[in-house]
């Protein structure tokens, strides 16, 4: 396997959406070729940061609002 | 099929994290509140549709998905698909892997990937087109696998793939203008 291999699995294997075999052919690759291992680290704590800090928390109170209105609808809504 | 009367008790561990995610998709509270809550009421009244014991969460999604989707394309009348230039492979590592001070390419890659803005992560995410913002969203946020996403977003799997791959690079391309503007990263 290239570095232009690798590259063109990049997101496959970091998602854990590759086979078993294809991920130790990359690994093999990564392992021996550094520039190509920074950079898939670099992508996978990219990938655990927007994680990290794309979840806001819910407002305490929302969830009570919410089952509320569903509770209001459920009259007028289906028949039950 | 699943019954209306556990619908509450079912429901209730995902709300935060559906909450989030409106949130992610509207860009403000308000418009986030109105499309879960929309999103809750058809779920409660399509539930008997819902096979018990299968995926509830991705189930969820797909309905809070829909309904935004259809929302914003009545609200902002922009078209659905925003096609994105290309962009190369480790976009955001090759720039700052690269120019890192005193060329120490391995620390400085961590001290870049550190010195981003938390508030730039959400604003660059936001600032996605829509095809590519849901994606990424279910994707790195939510951790849906792209089956998921495919049933999530009704939409074959391979278009997901691109979809994400190419959003991926245009969030990092956002993350590189901050950045600059910040002055963190450049010569």
């Amino acid at each position: 396997m290239n570095c232009h291999e690798a590259h063109a699995q990049l997101y496959t294997f970091i998602d854990g959406e590759t086979t078993a075999i294809r991920r130790l052919r990359i690994r093999w690759h990564l392992h021996r070729c550094p520039p190509c291992g920074d950079g898939f680290r670099f992508e996978e704590r990219l990938k655990a940061r927007v994680r990290q800090i794309c979840r806001d928390e819910m407002p305490p109170e929302l969830a009570n609002r919410l089952m509320t209105f569903i509770r209001e609808h459920d009259s007028d809504g289906s028949v039950g | 099929m699943a019954d209306q009367a556990t619908f509450e008790d079912d429901v209730t561990e995902f709300l935060p994290q559906l909450y989030s995610a409106a949130l992610r998709m509207t860009r403000n509270p308000a418009d986030a509140e109105d499309v879960l809550q929309e999103a809750l009421l058809k779920a409660y009244r399509g539930y008997h549709t819902f096979h018990a014991g299968t995926n509830l969460r991705a189930w969820l999604y797909r309905i809070l998905t829909n309904t935004f989707i259809n929302r914003y394309r009545r609200k902002t009348r922009r078209p659905a698909e925003v096609e994105l230039g290309e962009l190369e492979d480790l976009y955001l590592f090759q720039r700052m892997g690269e120019d890192g001070p005193g060329g120490a390419v391995r620390s400085a890659e961590d001290e870049a990937l550190e010195s981003i803005v938390d508030e730039d992560i959400k604003t660059a995410l936001e600032s996605l087109p829509e095809n590519f913002r849901i994606p990424v969203l279910l994707a790195d946020v939510e951790g849906f696998s792209y089956k998921e996403i495919a049933e999530i977003m009704d939409t074959p799997i391979g278009t997901v793939m691109s979809r994400l791959h190419r959003g991926r690079k245009a969030l990092q391309k956002a993350l590189w203008e901050f950045a600059e503007q910040r002055g963190i990263a450049g010569p």
